[in-house]
């Protein structure tokens, strides 16, 4: 599913972001990438979902060799992801069910079926009851649960958070994990980057990995 | 295709919502917008009636001979056997000075009282000549030949002064066009680009997200379509009224001008303007969102 062969990224304004990185993440697998703040695990993500390339060496994501990637397959590549964004990224204005559907609007989805995914999503994170709600009027944690079904409705084969459990409590944090865990499955892996490390579940994890200052670093 | 349809509630929902994102912008822009195609589709129909006006009067090919006063009337008649037979001359006939002064007081209607202010009929007879209007020019040589003949007078002058005003219509419509299309392109544009950098993180939301270009452009592409289509729309009602009271002001006091039929003026300015409006709208759009750089 994610191969990564001495993947190096560098942003145009020469900052290293990660360089070295090697990775092999198969389908199902449900993956922790820690490491403290400025590591290099949103740098990491953004990759996976095609919002950077690589500068070096090799990264393919769901069959799709990133470096030599054109639009039309980033953009392919990314409506096969269920990403849920540190800054979640929902649109003010709307309201919660709107969110939702508006990540499957241009996807193969045949729209009888948003309304019903988008409320199964939403039941499925327990945020169903303020399903008309404008986005702006919810608690951070409720934000965190509209992203998480805006990116399951989806039905994606990658579901990439980042940072799911930032400016949450112990409890809501723990659900988020254990909410993320139950979404993978045989064709769906999770990849969720995190510094909470002692809220990691490790009997059910399949790899941790960590990452500091831009390099993989053995456990 | 499909798509789009599927989506187009949402696309009209996006689109009402960035119109109200700027609303007094996008007034004042609509105002401006329906403004200047307005003037314009005056332009244009005040260039199109003068075309017409041409094209009746060239039908319309007549010459009248003024024969000298002092001709005999057996040479009156040899003058207008030899006028006959001129190839071209499809008929002759004499009107009196009477008739004369009665097709004048015909033609200023409720102004033929000035008539009145004469002592005499100051109108001399005259012979009616009808033309083929392709051979005017050569008739009116020929019959400056013809003994007898003092003075002649047709339309072309007339002509002339008419399709040099047409002439200055149409460099002033181009003028116009060019002015009122490169100021509604820079508005349209300037509004597209101002909407796509206001909703820049719903917009790379969306990218991330996996939307096609055209998904997240289709609603800003709407805004300014409805933007030059509303204005040309709004400028062809008023252009409707103003027509209307510019007939009723030209067709009464001068009935012998040959105006076009106002159904027809205006349904040709209509389609004009909004064909217009419509490439205006959509080329603005699309130079607002590609300066903007709507790509994944």
């Amino acid at each position: 599913m994610i191969t990564a062969n001495d993947m190096t990224l560098t942003y145009n304004d020469g900052t290293e972001a990660l360089r070295g990185i090697n990775l092999k993440i198969q389908s199902g697998e449900l993956v922790y990438i820690t490491g403290p703040s400025g590591s290099g695990k949103t740098s990491l993500i953004k990759l996976l979902m095609g919002a950077e390339k690589p500068t070096a060496g090799q990264l393919q994501v769901l069959n799709l060799s990133l470096p030599q990637a054109g639009e039309k397959d980033l953009l392919q590549l990314r409506q096969q992801i269920g990403p849920v964004f540190q800054e979640l990224k929902l649109i003010d204005g709307r309201s919660v069910l709107e969110n939702v559907v508006l990540g499957m609007r241009f996807l193969e989805i045949p729209s009888q079926q948003w309304r019903s995914r988008a409320s199964e999503a939403l039941e499925k994170v327990r945020i169903s009851h303020k399903m008309m709600s404008k986005a702006e009027h919810l608690s951070w944690g409720e934000r965190q649960r509209v992203a998480i079904a805006r990116a399951i409705a989806r039905k994606p084969s990658l579901i990439l958070a980042d940072e799911p459990t930032g400016n949450l409590d112990h409890d809501n944090a723990v659900n988020i994990l254990q909410l993320l865990d139950s979404l993978r499955n045989q064709d769906t892996s999770v990849i969720i980057t995190t510094h909470a490390t002692h809220l990691i579940d490790r009997q059910r994890t399949s790899q941790l990995i960590h990452i500091s200052e831009g390099r993989i670093v053995p456990q | 295709m499909k798509r789009s349809l599927v989506n187009l509630g949402y696309f009209i929902r996006e689109a009402f919502t960035l119109l109200k994102l700027n609303g007094v912008s996008h007034l004042l822009s609509f105002v401006s917008i329906a403004l200047a195609f307005f003037l314009l589709s005056l332009v244009v129909s005040t260039w199109w009636v003068s075309l017409q006006i041409i094209d009746t009067l060239q039908q319309e090919a007549e010459i009248s001979v003024f024969i000298s006063e002092d001709i005999s009337q057996t040479d009156q008649e040899a003058l207008t056997a030899s006028i006959t037979a001129i190839p071209g001359v499809m008929g002759v006939r004499m009107v009196s000075e009477t008739e004369a002064f009665e097709q004048m007081a015909a033609i200023l209607g409720e102004e033929a009282e000035v008539l009145t202010y004469f002592d005499e009929n100051p109108f001399d007879a005259y012979l009616e000549t009808s033309v083929d209007p392709s051979q005017a020019a050569v008739i009116y040589q020929e019959l400056l030949l013809l003994s007898g003949v003092r003075h002649i007078r047709d339309n072309r002058e007339v002509l002339h002064q008419i399709q040099s005003l047409t002439n200055l219509q149409r460099v002033l419509g181009l003028l116009f066009i060019a002015a009122a299309g490169t100021a509604t392109l820079v508005v349209i544009s300037h509004l597209i680009r101002q909407g796509v950098y206001q909703n820049r993180n719903q917009i790379h939301t969306l990218k991330l997200l996996g939307a096609p270009p055209s998904f997240i452009a289709l609603p800003f592409l709407m805004v300014g379509l409805g933007l030059t289509l509303g204005g040309g729309l709004l400028a062809t009602l008023f252009t409707r009224w103003a027509l209307y009271l510019g007939y009723q002001q030209l067709a009464a006091p001068l009935p012998f001008i040959p105006l076009p039929p106002l159904t027809v003026l205006f349904r040709n300015t209509s389609l004009v303007i909004l064909s217009l409006s419509l490439l205006l709208g959509i080329a603005g759009s699309a130079m607002g969102l590609k300066a903007s750089r709507i790509q994944s």
